[in-house]
């Protein structure tokens, strides 16, 4: 990778050991891939939750603190394991807690926007189209190339934080116009789609894309940026999938062979039984949960007063929790304006700045979880440690409601 | 005798080790208990098996970015492998390998590049010898 004379001294130490640091894994993973260069970026999102950082991730963090780092550009901060405020009301141990929070006081120090979200480009990080930036979370990277139009690679942990030190990032991939080319064309004629279709054709799509961009025809006229966040995060767990072209959605991308260059690609057509597939690849039994889980990735303010609707006048069966997940803004505005008292007048409760298949699950108990993700659905059955149901919102609420 | 396949250097360094070879894709992330170097993940061909110490082969990383902060706990505990050897690049490996240098001063290189179909020549407990600077991966008894 080719380094100017300012990048040099940066890597030579010049810039401080925080910027050094940064340097020597930026340019390790710039020379694997084959990138040519590093370019500037508007903003950053970083991985923030314990049980995948471990202490190790602290000691990165600590080590990027303690020698002075700060962010060079604006940088959003993902879920933590935990409810940073009411965390010994959902059962964490101390111990844990303290773990979690010294990730965070490293994070205040190096200048981290502690929104504790998933869906940053919904709350607090808003790049243009055709910017490029550096984001950890999968399904916000498919959101940022596809809805936004702005750039960016799937960024590893670490790798994260270093492009956020330095403001700039390796040049390769999803920065190039060649790899952003659809080379695979799904269309789907499902009829009417219900939120968990959203998900289960995003995780469709994953599987059979591999490492191809995609193109998906055929969503209805109108389809909500919320419905588009769910399906991405389908997808980003289902497979290496960073973009998804949505013509008539995605800057620049008005017709399907405006994604493919006028290429022919393969097509996939994706039906009802496809998306039945999905369902029943994702449900492991059909055991009345004790928990269920709303907003893998986060809920926005809209979706929390669709679920305040329906819960409205309901009653959470005995023995059933339900927690709906969702960033800290959101949760104070739910509770500003009474989304939040009829959620909870439901036996149900918001939990914010953290998210359920980052928190330690089996450890506070539970074995049985429904939810409507496909992303939490896939996460937490691949661990094996907790029994997934996967279904639609209403369904799971007219089953566990009395 | 002595066989020697040759890749790139990814992250610099020489090493040796008994050789533990995978032919599937490998993730650190909820795959290998960074406790002990057990390789748990339930699809994978070398489950049971400890990475520690091995130089570990493997085609091709997978699933969650957060697989290098895994593979630095696995080096926080001890409980690393000694190289690794890939037929792809492996971002998670290359990012955990340069943090291990800089924050716990271990260095464990990274080799892409060697071809799956020639790795999976090497037999367990074959000794194996790994130069990341020149890309070199020798192998024997």
């Amino acid at each position: 990778m080719h380094l100017d004379s300012a990048q040099e001294k940066l890597l030579r130490g010049e810039g401080g050991e925080a910027k050094q640091l940064a340097m020597e894994i930026v340019t390790g993973v710039g020379d694997a891939v084959g990138a040519d260069s590093l370019v500037p970026i508007v903003s950053a999102h970083v991985l923030a939750h314990f049980s995948s950082l471990h202490e190790a991730g602290i000691d990165v963090l600590e080590k990027f603190a303690g020698a002075g780092g700060k962010f060079a550009v604006p940088t959003s901060v993902d879920p933590a394991s935990i409810d940073l405020q009411n965390w010994r009301s959902f059962g964490i141990p101390e111990e844990y807690a303290k773990q979690q929070f010294r990730l965070c006081d490293a994070y205040a120090k190096l200048g981290g926007m502690r929104c504790w979200t998933c869906v940053q480009y919904q709350v607090c990080n808003f790049p243009k189209q055709g910017e490029t930036v550096a984001w950890a979370e999968s399904s916000a990277v498919v959101f940022a190339n596809s809805v936004i139009g702005c750039r960016s690679n799937k960024i590893t942990a670490g790798m994260d934080v270093a492009c956020a030190i330095l403001g700039m990032t390796p040049r390769f991939g999803m920065l190039n116009d060649e790899d952003r080319v659809a080379k695979v064309a799904f269309k789907v004629a499902a009829g009417d789609l219900s939120d968990l279709d959203y998900r289960s054709l995003g995780y469709c799509i994953g599987k059979s894309a591999g490492s191809r961009v995609p193109v998906l025809a055929g969503l209805p006229a109108g389809v909500g940026s919320d419905q588009v966040k769910h399906l991405g995060a389908g997808a980003a767990a289902a497979g290496p999938v960073t973009m998804i072209h949505l013509p008539g959605i995605t800057p620049g991308t008005g017709a399907l062979r405006d994604a493919t260059k006028g290429e022919s690609v393969e097509e996939i057509e994706v039906t009802r039984s496809s998306l039945e597939e999905v369902e029943s690849d994702l449900t492991q039994t059909t055991e009345l949960p004790d928990l269920v889980a709303f907003g893998v990735p986060h809920l926005s303010a809209g979706e929390l007063g669709e679920l305040a609707r329906m819960l409205e006048g309901r009653k959470l069966k005995k023995g059933v929790k339900m927690y709906a997940y969702t960033s800290s803004q959101a949760y104070d505005m739910a509770g500003r304006t009474g989304i939040a008292s009829t959620i909870e007048a439901a036996g149900a409760r918001i939990t914010h700045s953290t998210d359920a298949e980052i928190s330690p699950l089996k450890r506070l108990g539970f074995d049985v979880v429904m939810t409507n993700s496909a992303k939490l659905a896939e996460i937490v059955s691949a661990e094996g440690e907790v029994k997934i149901r996967y279904a639609p919102q209403k369904q799971i609420i007219d089953e566990v409601c009395a | 005798m002595k066989q020697t396949l040759r890749g790139r250097g990814l992250v610099p360094g020489q090493a040796r080790g008994e050789a533990l070879v995978s032919n599937r894709a490998f993730t650190f992330a909820h795959g290998v208990e960074p406790s002990t170097g057990k390789v748990t993940d339930v699809r994978s061909d070398i489950r049971g098996s400890n990475v520690r110490g091995r130089v570990l082969f493997y085609p091709f990383g997978k699933g969650s970015t957060t697989a290098s902060s895994w593979f630095l706990e696995t080096v926080r505990e001890g409980n690393h492998p000694a190289a690794i050897v890939t037929e792809g690049v492996d971002l998670s490996a290359v990012i955990g390998s340069v943090m291990a240098k800089a924050v716990y001063g271990k260095g464990i290189p990274v080799v892409g590049g060697v071809p799956r179909d020639a790795y999976s020549k090497i037999a367990a407990g074959d000794r194996v010898e790994v130069d990341a600077g020149s890309g070199e991966v020798s192998f024997g008894r």
